[in-house]
């Protein structure tokens, strides 16, 4: 095969320029990973979800109940739109298992009923389901499973209803209801402290008094129907049987992380690899301007011997090609290893009877041809100028490069060196260039701050939640509301050195047409432990009378102190009342509303009662007290914040550095990419001027430091832009990922710009190094004997 | 005659070889060579006799092979990267073929880049005034002749108040008349401040205006003139 001349060319420009090409062709990468791990891992989440949740029958409507008959279940079935309905028994029970001191929680469910048509159907991955007589056999989730190395077989005791009761495990399965499976009280999911327990109905009967009633319905419903009127029409009928509020997919917790995931990933895709193609393009306009402009003559040449300015440009464009055609093969490999990685880290949160991998060949064609598309454009600004340039001018050598500012005089008054008027002429020379490197580098800074950040709001919104506004060690949880005095009883308990009450109503909480199922906390008047706090982080007293809403709470409902609420509570006699809202607080996770106590027994028409517990645990005493606290009888679940935040923690600490890792790789490779390639053409336009000095006896570290200088001045251009950049993606991240379960606080510190400055100029100064040895080389003898 | 002339160059035995794979090139081949304070020293030969391989070490931008050469009590082929940058900076103004200025820079600047660095600088309106360039100091590069530019690299060379200067082909990108002005500058200069000057050219017509010509061939001194009588450079043309 012959291969012409131009062809030639290209192959040996590549390897000519082949760290400059490589810088170019990362970013590309980078470009096509983000792309294709973001898409990809969208589409393998989303239709690993949808297809789990289509196999095995995810309901539509939760609804939970204190105790509605069975016969209920004739009349939901006859609500239009539902094709299915299932009654379920569904309660908390507190594990005992031996090796582990800290408080465990079981969710007890009463298995799916037979047949195809069931909801929520179970995943079996080991052994076999419980025989439906049985009263002392179950499945229990994997994770939880795993994390106690248990098998089919094992016995596992459970605390019921205040009885214990020994189980032997038949199966381990998974659940499309629980694919995040988060503990009451938790922020993360813990399989040790936290598992699924699937019984035969006829066990759960027994334990929670339930014979021939239920305490949890699913519906299934056809599509297409509205959800919000068959919650309506659920809601009336569970009423009369301390129904608190049916659910939609929208406001069921699995449902409602897989999708925070899924917006993430969404937002990447629209975020990074536009960044990265932005810049890949300003950088293949960059440097081909400049090999264009030092190849005038060759083109003057191949013009003049006949070849046609189009041949010439697409010789350019293929130039292009080649690096963008190494980008995307690099890209490729990396968005498929990203996302093999990624893949792993969901399967620590995420749990799927299976995974299907989106591999959709036209999302790397998609992918491809972006690129490809994004480093032509670039290339075509700057081959635009081979097409106008006449042969008889390209093949005489360029004039002096005309600077005619008549600033001169600014300069001397600013008493600048010459070295530095070199610098600042130079960059002023070419405005476009000095601009897109230092939105370039900006960039890369701009990736660090709006990643890092988060870091540190996380840590913050921990501060505030757990050593400022919870202060609690432990909370209580009752299965059911239990009179005052019980916080007496807990206060005796071994190693509690002060206990608080608390009572938790559920209601709808509304204004206007805006209205939140919630629940109402009622704390004393001057909470010591549990305590809400207002947006200033001071401390706020209860209200007499009147409800504190949740910034969150106020900003849905559209409401502020003054404001009047009505509350529908949707336990006890059920009744409605008008609240006024006499403060908002601040608050990270849910929507919260808060209220005294006595104020909100009042309302809800109840004596005093209350719902649990918060208690200060002396630290040496904390076994004894996991001890007694689970073998209260009226101890409904137990929470303990340290390991709360621990695990929130150890989570975090599993991923911090591996998305560090991430994120600051990215922004190194947009820095590096950037900073070589202006380096090295800044060198090529005055290699013959530093040479020059070299010999006037200008020692290699000032010519250095000329080039040097320029290149600084573009990195420090960049960072305050960066941290504008950065702090407004950190913004609207924050409004994009804002749902009524979690709010981050935005939270920028100051080191977050220094940490994003910091990397950005050690990847500024990595690149100084790989042009450093070019300087030192620079050839002064040549000078004396060429023009250039 | 009485007075012992002041040594500024004294060379023994300078030889060069530059090897590369397509075998060895003997640049230089043993040549002596002495240069006293004040004089002014044109260089001739054709290509690759050798007088730019000279000039590059006298000047301190390349090492010799072998021999020895000295800048007074300097041994030049002794010093390393780090000794011959200094050497240059304090000793030596270069002048180049092709003028070699900043285009960023004015005329003023220019040398102002020199002056700032050198330790008994004169002012750079001073250096321009040499060359007659006052009226100039303010023009880029780009604004100004070939022959302007050449004078503003004479100028920025002498700024620093060089013991030697040294000129590769001053006049070799000039026609005849501005060709003159230039060497009229180096002349001047010459006689201002007393600069040792050494010009490698393959122009013989300016022979005449050197206190000695050297010719170079084959890497050898070939043939020294020493003019009784020195021409005054507007008497020259070619």
């Amino acid at each position: 095969m012959v291969i012409s001349p131009l062809r030639r060319k290209v192959l040996r420009d590549l390897m000519r320029l082949w760290p400059q090409s490589l810088a170019i062709a990362l970013v590309l990468a980078c470009g096509v990973a983000t792309m294709i791990l973001g898409n990809g891992a969208y589409s393998s989440l989303s239709d690993t979800r949808e297809r789990y949740y289509n196999d095995y029958r995810f309901a539509d409507v939760f609804s939970d109940v204190t105790r509605a008959p069975r016969a209920l279940l004739d009349e939901m079935r006859a609500i239009d739109g539902v094709v299915a309905a299932e009654a379920r028994i569904v309660k908390l029970g507190l594990l005992s298992m031996p090796g582990m001191v800290e408080p465990g929680t079981m969710l007890l469910v009463s298995l799916p009923e037979d047949g195809d048509g069931a909801l929520n159907r179970l995943h079996l991955r080991q052994g076999r389901l419980p025989d439906p007589q049985s009263i002392r056999e179950m499945v229990v989730s994997e994770g939880f499973a795993t994390a106690h190395r248990l098998r089919p077989g094992s016995v596992l005791s459970v605390v019921m209803n205040g009885q214990r009761r020994d189980l032997t495990i038949t199966g381990i399965a998974l659940s499309p209801e629980f694919i995040y499976a988060l503990g009451p009280g938790e922020m993360m999911p813990d399989p040790r402290r936290f598992g699924i327990g699937w019984l035969p109905r006829g066990g759960l009967e027994a334990a929670f008094d339930l014979q021939g009633a239920f305490s949890n319905l699913v519906l299934k419903l056809a599509a297409g129907t509205s959800v919000d009127r068959v919650i309506e029409s659920v809601d009336r009928l569970t009423a009369p049987y301390g129904g608190t509020g049916a659910t939609g997919r929208g406001d069921q917790i699995s449902h409602v992380f897989l999708d925070a995931e899924l917006k993430q990933l969404s937002a990447m895709v629209k975020v990074l690899p536009p960044i990265f193609l932005l810049v890949a393009a300003m950088l293949v306009n960059m440097t081909l301007s400049r090999l264009v402009t030092l190849e005038r003559e060759q083109i003057g040449l191949l013009k003049a011997i006949g070849y046609s300015g189009q041949a010439i440009a697409q010789h350019y464009v293929e130039f292009v090609l080649a690096i963008a055609a190494l980008g995307i093969s690099l890209g490729f490999g990396a968005g498929a290893w990203l996302g093999a990685g990624l893949a792993q880290m969901y399967a620590r949160f995420f749990t799927f009877p299976f995974l299907i991998f989106a591999r959709d060949p036209q999302l790397y064609a998609l992918a491809a041809a972006i690129t490809a598309a994004s480093a032509v454009t670039g290339a075509l600004l700057a081959v635009r100028a081979v097409l106008a340039l006449p042969p008889a001018v390209a093949m005489s050598p360029p004039a002096p490069a005309e600077y005619r500012s008549g600033r001169g005089k600014l300069w001397r008054r600013l008493a600048l060196r010459q070295t530095a008027v070199m610098t600042a002429r130079h960059l002023l020379r070419w405005p476009l260039r000095t601009l897109s490197g230092v939105l370039g580098v900006a960039m890369s800074v701009m990736i660090l701050v709006a990643s890092l950040w988060s870091f540190g709001a996380i840590d913050w919104m921990i501060d505030i939640t757990f050593y400022q506004s919870e202060r609690q060690d432990a909370q209580v949880v009752f299965g059911m509301p239990e009179p005052q005095r019980a916080v007496y009883a807990a206060g005796q308990m071994p190693g509690v050195m002060k206990a608080e009450p608390f009572r938790a109503a559920a209601s709808r909480i509304s204004h206007r047409n805006l209205s939140r199922t919630i629940s109402i906390v009622g704390r004393p008047a001057s909470p010591e432990l549990s305590r809400v706090l207002a947006p200033d982080l001071r401390p706020m007293d209860m209200p007499e009378n009147g409800v504190i809403l949740s910034e969150t709470l106020a900003a849905v409902l559209d409401v502020g102190p003054g404001d009047r609420v009505t509350v529908a509570f949707l336990e006890g006699a059920r009744r409605t009342v008008t609240l006024p809202v006499s403060g908002v607080s601040l608050g990270y996770v849910g929507l919260g509303a808060a209220m005294e106590l006595g104020a909100l027994n009042r309302a809800l028409g109840e004596g005093p009662v209350i719902s649990g517990v918060n208690l200060l645990i002396d630290d040496n005493a904390r076994t004894a007290f996991y001890a007694a606290a689970a073998a209260a009888p009226e101890t409904g679940f137990v929470t303990v914040l340290a390991l709360t935040v621990a695990r929130f923690r150890e989570t975090l600490a599993e991923n911090i550095v591996v998305m560090i890792t991430v994120y600051v790789g990215l922004a190194a490779i947009i820095a590096i990419g950037v900073i070589y390639n202006f380096a090295r053409i800044a060198l090529s336009e005055q290699g013959r001027e530093l040479a020059s000095l070299r010999v006037l006896g200008f020692t290699q570290a000032e010519v250095a430091g000329i080039l040097f200088s320029e290149l600084a001045a573009v990195v420090l251009l960049a960072q305050p832009l960066g941290w504008v950049l950065g702090y407004a993606l950190g913004r609207l991240m924050v409004a994009a990922f804002s749902s009524d379960l979690y709010r981050m606080p935005f939270v920028m510190g100051r080191e977050v710009y220094a940490t994003a400055s910091v990397v950005v100029i050690a990847a500024a100064l990595v690149s100084a190094l790989a042009v450093r040895q070019r300087i030192n080389t620079l050839d002064m003898v040549e000078v004396l004997k060429t023009r250039e | 005659m009485d007075k012992t002339p002041d040594i500024v160059f004294r060379a023994t035995g300078l030889t060069k070889v530059y090897r590369s794979s397509a075998g060895e090139v003997h640049a230089l081949r043993g040549v002596d060579f002495q240069a006293a304070q004040g004089e002014f020293i044109v260089i001739l030969g054709p290509s690759g006799s050798g007088k730019s391989s000279f000039l590059n070490i006298v000047g301190g931008l390349d090492t010799a092979t072998a021999g020895v050469a000295w800048f007074r009590d300097h041994q030049l082929t002794a010093l390393d990267e780090r000794g011959l940058t200094r050497y240059r900076r304090d000793h030596v103004g270069f002048v180049f073929q092709f003028y070699n200025l900043v285009p960023s820079l004015t005329a003023r600047e220019n040398v102002a880049l020199v002056t700032e660095i050198a330790q008994k600088p004169m002012a750079p309106d001073r250096a321009l005034a040499l060359v007659g360039l006052s009226d100039r100091a303010d023009h880029f590069p780009a604004q100004l002749s070939g022959g302007e530019q050449q004078r503003v690299a004479i100028a920025r060379a002498i700024a620093k108040n060089p013991e030697v200067l040294l000129c590769d082909e001053p006049t070799g990108a000039l026609d005849s008349a501005t060709g003159v002005r230039v060497l009229e500058a180096l002349a001047e200069v010459n006689r201002t401040i007393g600069a040792t000057t050494l010009v490698i050219t393959h122009n013989a017509a300016i022979r005449d205006i050197a206190d000695r010509v050297l010719r170079f061939a084959d890497g050898r001194i070939v043939e020294e003139t020493v003019n009784a009588t020195k021409k005054a450079p507007a008497e020259v043309s070619w």
